[in-house]
């Protein structure tokens, strides 16, 4: 059996984010980037942009478990954990050390990666299986430690009153202003994956996932670097946390579940496992199907888990994949492989 | 701390009690694990659906997608019919999550099966509703006296059927050629297929087989909790911690990596922390990792990837 996931999930590197687009490319992304800055222009419904929101904040959390399992090939399903640790020390450092939001969401950030370290050093000694196991045991033990140590948490009740981030007396405190902060995060974090991807970590994080024990025999500090991409996960979990605490201002432990690492690695897997793009997309089109999917009442999350394994089986490298292969169909570039 | 013996006595019976559920949970994980190389997140499920299929045919009244239904059959007969039903259910289980995956790597087929989880649990809860459900038992009463002792039978027969299904199991792989054929798909598939054996057969039967365990431990345990979407969801975890504390892959570690963690739960929970039993078994994972990665009976794990 075959121990790396890309080969057979994304296949080839042929991705919209990395293909040859020539000199269109850089402007189809300022085209983009644009459009989306626009958006909440034309959207006033504020369930619909608190939707675009949390939407961009998973596109976060799976970036990070991109470059993990996408570009390490390593499995974690322990995002969900991270995400809380963000959300709890962002939440504790507002309301009860008093802080501002910014220097939290910084603190949320380090706090997730520094566990990250810690968790990840012992872990990453194992690999496939073994490591999903442990770091779906580091998820169960997180949301219990936030569920029973109460005098920090507050339990079960969850922690209310985060506030908003705000610059001078501009406060974020609608889902439309604070479209505009998950939008730079989104974008910044795809820009960091992409220089990550494109530079020196990258080609060793791909070595490792192409083959640990040639990459370790061409030098390469396997260990050290599969805690990098370890830590790079959490800290944007971590983030993320952070965003959604200060975004919903109320945060309870059963968010943060093992079930919710599980969407976060069918968004990635969906999306396409080794492609930054792939990840925003498999995030923004899995966290609006339930929504698509509503007027099937309680059946949806039912029709979920089977559109889950209708898209495993039939879309074998994700929507990317998909996307790349309809581009080809209509375009019939001949270097388009 | 006072130390009593009668205590400890029955801590330690309902301990092997729940170490037995996770063992033959561990077992169905291990052997669809020997036979296709992937493990099967939905085993959880494989707990949870029959016990509601049990309870559907078993109690007084209950209501399912809305209406209320009067079957109350006898127990035995309704224990039969869940354990047919399920082995349609693990054909179909093996059509539709493994086979179309089979030459696919494991990561596909692991994403398939968290699918069919995510299907499962959402389905009962439409067919049956998000209320616990309470099964009934074989025994009219809930504790008996054993000298000082007060032990609810149910552990006992949990404890009893357990150690027949394992007889059983060692009987069918040692002695049957059936057993053989599991034994030698599991080994090697391709030297398996040469020497003649029905492979694409055998791993039907494993997931067949995987899923009766799961029937087994389901009807067995849920008379002492209850039937909810999510229950087999933690027992599935736990014995999936188990097995890779006795040494993934190996029958006699899932054994007694089931019946380690649920003793050592157990008396953790009486004397340590009820609040953080549900962790205890995977700071056992997570240390057992750490210094013998292998597990008690394992392989070297670094080396399975």
């Amino acid at each position: 059996m075959t121990s790396n996931p890309n080969v057979t999930l994304s296949g080839p590197n042929v991705t919209l984010s990395s293909s040859k687009g020539g000199a269109s490319r850089p402007v189809a992304i300022a085209v983009l980037i644009a459009v989306l800055a626009l958006l909440p222009a034309f959207v006033h419904s504020d369930y619909l942009l608190s939707l675009v929101d949390t939407a961009g904040i998973y596109a976060i959390v799976v970036m990070g478990l991109g470059i993990l399992l996408g570009f390490a090939g390593q499995l974690s399903l322990a995002q969900a954990a991270f995400l809380g640790i963000g959300a709890y020390t962002s939440g504790w450092l507002t309301t009860n050390l008093g802080w501002p939001a910014w220097p939290s969401m910084g603190a949320a950030m380090m706090m997730s990666a520094l566990v990250g370290l810690a968790v990840g050093y012992p872990c990453l000694r194992l690999s496939g299986h073994y490591l999903a196991l442990a770091t779906i045991g580091f998820g169960i033990i997180t949301q219990l430690v936030l569920i029973n140590w109460k005098s920090v948490t507050n339990g079960s009740d969850g922690m209310g009153n985060i506030p908003p981030p705000q610059i001078g007396s501009f406060v974020f405190d609608s889902y439309g202003r604070y479209y505009y902060i998950v939008l730079v995060a989104v974008l910044a974090c795809a820009y960091v994956a992409w220089r990550i991807k494109t530079t020196r970590v990258g080609r060793a994080l791909e070595a490792i996932r192409e083959n640990e024990i040639a990459a370790r025999a061409t030098g390469i500090d396997a260990t050290r670097y599969k805690i990098i991409a370890f830590v790079l996960a959490g800290a944007y979990a971590g983030l993320a946390g952070s965003l959604l605490a200060h975004l919903t201002k109320f945060i309870s432990p059963d968010s943060y579940s093992f079930d919710q690492s599980v969407v976060f690695l069918v968004m990635l897997i969906v999306g396409g496992s080794a492609s930054i793009s792939g990840a925003i997309l498999g995030a923004v089109l899995l966290w609006f199907l339930p929504e698509v999917l509503r007027p099937l009442k309680t059946s949806y999350i039912m029709v979920y888990g089977a559109a889950v394994v209708a898209m495993v089986v039939f879309m074998p490298r994700g929507l990317v994949g998909l996307l790349d292969t309809l581009r080809t169909r209509f375009t019939r570039r001949p270097d388009a492989a | 701390m006072h130390f009593d013996p009668v205590a400890n006595m029955q801590l330690l019976v309902s301990g092997l009690a729940f170490g037995s559920i996770y063992a033959l949970v561990a077992l169905g994980f291990v052997l669809i694990y020997n036979a296709v190389g992937v493990v099967n997140f939905a085993q959880g499920e494989f707990v949870m659906f029959p016990s509601y299929i049990a309870v559907t045919f078993l109690l007084p009244a209950i209501t399912v997608f809305g209406t209320v239904v009067h079957w109350q059959l006898p127990i035995v007969g309704v224990y039969l019919l869940v354990l047919v039903l399920m082995v349609g259910f693990g054909l179909l289980f093996n059509r539709i999550a493994y086979h179309p995956l089979r030459d696919r790597g494991w990561m596909p087929v692991v994403i398939s099966t968290i699918g069919v989880s995510i299907f499962l649990r959402n389905a009962a809860q439409m067919i049956w509703g998000s209320q616990p459900i309470v099964m009934p038992s074989l025994f009219a009463v809930d504790t008996i006296s054993v000298g000082p002792l007060h032990i609810r039978p149910q552990d006992l027969l949990i404890i009893g059927v357990t150690a027949v299904l394992i007889a059983f199991q060692f009987f069918l792989f040692e002695r049957t050629t059936l057993g053989k054929q599991m034994r030698a798909t599991a080994q090697d598939r391709a030297t398996a297929r040469l020497v003649g054996v029905r492979v694409g057969r055998i791993v039907a039967i494993t997931f067949v087989y995987s899923a009766l365990l799961g029937t087994i431990s389901g009807l067995l345990v849920a008379p002492l909790f209850t039937v909810t979407k999510e229950m087999g969801a933690l027992i599935a975890l736990k014995a999936f911690a188990a097995s890779i504390v006795g040494g993934f892959g190996s029958i006699p570690g899932a054994i007694v990596g089931g019946l380690a963690i649920g003793v050592i739960e157990t008396f953790g929970g009486f004397y340590i922390s009820s609040a953080y039993v549900d962790a205890i078994a995977f700071i056992i994972l997570i240390s057992v990792l750490l210094v013998r990665p292998q597990g008690l009976f394992g392989e070297r794990v670094a080396e399975k990837a």
